[in-house]
């Protein structure tokens, strides 16, 4: 990504000095003369090439059956036979429902709350104190999932959990937050929040540093409060970031992440937190059906990749710009 | 000019460092399997399971020990047994395993298939030239084969060692009389969460502490004394069936839900760890634990460590049973087998490298490794009496550098030391003791593609059901039906294609 954008402005440079047509040049002279940069690019293709790109090929197991020993060249091909069986389980929908339920509450609740912190963070004036908030509700995120996922099983266990404690001890009946397929979907979502709502408030901060300050001059000079100049200027000055995010987010609506929700997921709620991470992962690493939970894995990939698709469609649509 | 040349420089070196090391980094991984292998004298790798939170330093006293005892080099890569399937899973996946790596449990699908796949050393054969090795029990033997082959050295493990830890102080605070049947383990239960065993007048206390791993530990002995077997056993026709849709099983089921719902088995155990459980433990909030009879001593090291004057003492009882079944226990080893020490064909690919690697493993056996992995160096870990009892003499030392090792052990039962910890020699008596009421799988050594296909995610089922149950979310006919609809999904076939090769193997 860092290469067009470095190359743009050194190709203005360039048209300025020689006045000859850049296409008769041809494309090696083009490389020759900014071998610089393409130097300096090298290093990062070099990384996407040999980490993201080459595993790619392993993808070729989710059409065999892929038996280690024999290896990717030597194992029968299937075809789309792992496809077909998890297609036609009856797990599949329940994957679906659950990431796809998950993800959208996560849209719903968690994403506008950095944009909310940011907006009051804006309007603290104390450079101290502003500063401190910041790096208590930063903390969270560098916490591992394990270290969250513990506090609260601590806080929520019905033996002896804090919260429980202070329930009965206020002559309530004690909640199975843990068990309870019901507060699973509640409990995850608080937890994404606690952990990121903070750390996401660093971009929309850094939007709103660009915000022109004669701006809200002339709108106090008109009359309006604090409450209206973050709607009327902070928010549209950051509309192209949070559509950004969004788009962002949506390409991950799939790709909740597999830590989290497997710390939180046991027997008893298995039905609402089986999500495509972790059934990759008990399917095809604890229970060793390698190829299969390849295919559900590369499935899962592919629905992202159209949702991104459709999502930086979308926003181009609403005259936004997109992620490219 | 000057700076960009500059700038071009710095550029170049850093990618070619970058290549460099991502070539360097595939090129190690790659010449593992290729090459010469592995040859007399060179480094052993050993992947391992560890059940202690911490692990050995390398080149630690023990390993330097070992290393000049046995004459060879090694590292072990240490794995933590509650990830150590996922990890095999993995390793197998990716072809990149240890030169020895320890596989256990022999009924996993996963780790099956990888023995059967030739992958690794038929050892059978070069037993009988090492002195250890060739002294092994054909009855352990014959359990570590898969379909009659030996591809790893047995690892060998006493036979049951399963039974019933309870409180004696507790029991002596209430005036309780030892609890030998399952009835009268009920009444105890129900009396250490009802009245105050530990008499500090506070209701903080329950009977059985169970955790996350119910189904296939604590779960599993219980309905061994209901009369089920282990997984798959033989009905009265001489049939396979599985264990989970056995009346004894289910019986076994009301009764745990009854204990559980009355709050005599501490609430939401399916989300402990081992770990917790052992605080709960130690923090003397339960008094009745079914697990290992050497446990016990592990107990009290953690209680003494919290509180020096702990009035925690255990009654150990090995011959729980249930109405009139006779006393029985589900062997937790799979009949003595621990596994096995399966040595790769790629990463070992001449017989030389194969016999450096099991003179190795043969000299693990050796009482003098045996005391070094158990004990630890005598003066700096534990000291001998004159009776040849063994007092560990510095317990945190033990922890950290010899503890981890027990687990690496090829055997358990080597020697048996008298020990001057308590409830050390009680346990080793009482576990050699109910060996003849042990109860195995008689299907372990079978094969079944079936099985391998399927048996998980049917285990993962049914075992969800089973909590389930527990919690009260659903009832006795839903388990049952979701057993039913195991058998469409598979159960039905392994059951088939396993009574198949039972045939064929007793016929």
């Amino acid at each position: 990504m860092s290469a067009p954008t470095l190359t743009r402005p050194v190709e203005h440079a360039r048209l300025d000095r020689s006045p000859k047509p850049a296409r008769a040049r041809g494309f090696r002279k083009t490389i020759w003369r900014h071998r610089t940069l393409y130097l300096m690019a090298i290093p990062g293709i070099a990384y996407f090439l040999l980490f993201k790109y080459l595993p790619m090929g392993g993808l070729a197991i989710a059409f065999q059956d892929y038996q280690p020993f024999l290896g990717i060249s030597g194992s029968p091909w299937v075809g789309f036979e792992h496809f077909v069986r998890f297609f036609t389980e009856d797990t599949f929908f329940m994957l679906l429902r659950n990431t796809l339920v998950v993800s959208a509450l996560l849209l719903v609740f968690a994403f506008p709350v950095p944009i909310v912190l940011a907006l009051m963070l804006n309007e603290l004036r104390g450079r101290v104190f502003k500063r401190s908030v910041q790096s208590v509700i930063y903390l969270p995120h560098f916490m591992s999932w394990v270290i969250v996922v513990s506090l609260f099983y601590v806080l929520l266990t019905t033996d002896r959990g804090a919260i429980n404690n202070l329930i009965t001890a206020l002559g309530g009946d004690s909640i199975s937050f843990l068990t309870d397929p019901d507060w699973l979907r509640p409990l995850y979502v608080l937890q994404n929040i606690w952990k990121s709502a903070g750390w996401g408030t660093i971009v929309y901060l850094a939007a709103m540093t660009a915000v022109d300050t004669s701006l809200y001059e002339a709108a106090e000079l008109d009359g309006a409060g604090r409450m209206r100049q973050s709607w009327h200027i902070t928010l549209p000055a950051i509309r192209p970031v949070i559509v950004v995010m969004f788009i962002l987010s949506i390409g991950d609506i799939l790709e909740l992440g597999f830590e989290h929700m497997y710390l939180l997921l046991n027997s008893l709620n298995r039905e609402v937190a089986e999500i495509f991470d972790t059934y990759v992962f008990t399917a095809g690493l604890q229970n060793g059906q390698l190829s299969y939970g390849t295919a559900v894995g590369l499935f899962k990939g592919l629905v992202g990749l159209i949702l991104v698709v459709l999502a930086n469609r979308m926003s181009k649509k609403f005259g936004e710009e997109g992620v490219y | 000019m000057m700076r960009r040349r500059l700038l071009a420089a710095v550029a170049a070196v850093g990618a070619l460092a970058l290549t460099a090391t991502a070539c360097g980094g595939g090129g190690t991984s790659g010449g593992d399997g290729g090459g010469e292998g592995l040859q007399p004298g060179d480094t052993i790798r050993w992947m391992s399971t560890v059940h202690t939170p911490t692990t050995p330093e390398a080149d630690g006293p023990i390993e330097t020990a070992l290393e000049e005892h046995s004459g060879a080099t090694f590292d072990i890569e240490w794995v933590p047994a509650p990830s150590y399937s996922e990890k095999i899973n993995a390793v197998l996946a990716a072809n990149q395993l240890a030169d020895v790596t320890g596989l256990s449990p022999l009924d996993n699908s996963a780790i099956r298939n990888a023995l059967g796949s030739g992958m690794f050393w038929d050892v059978e054969p070069y037993l009988s030239e090492f002195d250890n090795l060739s002294q092994i029990n054909e009855l352990t033997i014959d359990g570590a084969r898969i379909d009659g082959v030996l591809y790893g050295v047995p690892i060998q493990k006493v036979i049951a060692r399963y039974g019933v830890l309870v409180r004696q102080d507790w029991l002596d605070n209430l005036g309780l009389e030892e609890p030998h049947t399952l009835e009268e383990l009920a009444e105890v239960a129900r009396a250490f969460t009802e009245d105050d065993p530990d008499g500090n007048g506070v209701d903080d206390t329950t009977g059985i502490l169970d955790r996350a791993e119910s189904f296939q530990l604590t779960f599993r002995t219980i309905a061994g004394y209901f009369g089920a077997g282990d997984k798959i056993e033989l009905d009265e026709n001489g049939q396979l069936v599985a264990s989970f849709d056995t009346p004894a099983f289910k019986e076994a089921m009301e009764w745990y839900r009854e204990l559980y719902q009355a709050g005599y088995v501490n609430q939401e155990f399916i989300t402990l760890q081992k770990t917790n459980q052992q605080d709960a433990i130690a923090q003397g909030r339960g008094g009745i634990v079914i697990t290992g009879l050497f446990e016990a001593k592990n107990y009290m090291a953690l209680a003494e460590n919290a509180d020096p004057n702990t009035p925690m003492a255990w009654a150990l009882i090995n011959d729980m049973t249930y109405a009139d079944v006779p006393r029985r226990i589900v062997s937790d080893t799979g009949g003595g087998v621990g596994g096995v020490l399966a040595i790769s064909k790629e990463n070992v690919p001449t017989e030389e490298g194969l016999r450096y690697v099991l003179g190795f493993i043969d000299s693990l056996l050796d009482e003098e490794a045996f005391d070094l992995m158990t004990n630890g160096i005598e003066g700096t870990h534990y000291e001998l009496d004159g009776d040849g009892v063994v007092t560990i003499t510095d317990q945190t030392a033990w922890e950290q550098q010899v503890q981890p090792y027990s687990s690496s052990r090829p055997s358990d039962t080597v020697v048996t030391y008298p020990s001057a910890t308590p409830y050390v020699d009680e346990g080793n008596a009482l576990m050699a003791e109910q060996a003849e009421f042990a109860v195995i799988n008689p299907a372990s050594g079978l094969s079944s593609d079936a099985y391998d296909r399927s048996w998980s995610t049917i285990w993962t089922t049914v075992q969800d059901a089973y909590f389930q149950y527990m919690d009260g979310q659903i009832e006795m006919a839903d388990y049952e039906a979701v057993v039913e609809a195991t058998y469409s999904q598979g159960l039905e076939e392994i059951l088939t294609e396993l009574n198949e090769a039972y045939a064929a193997a007793n016929g």
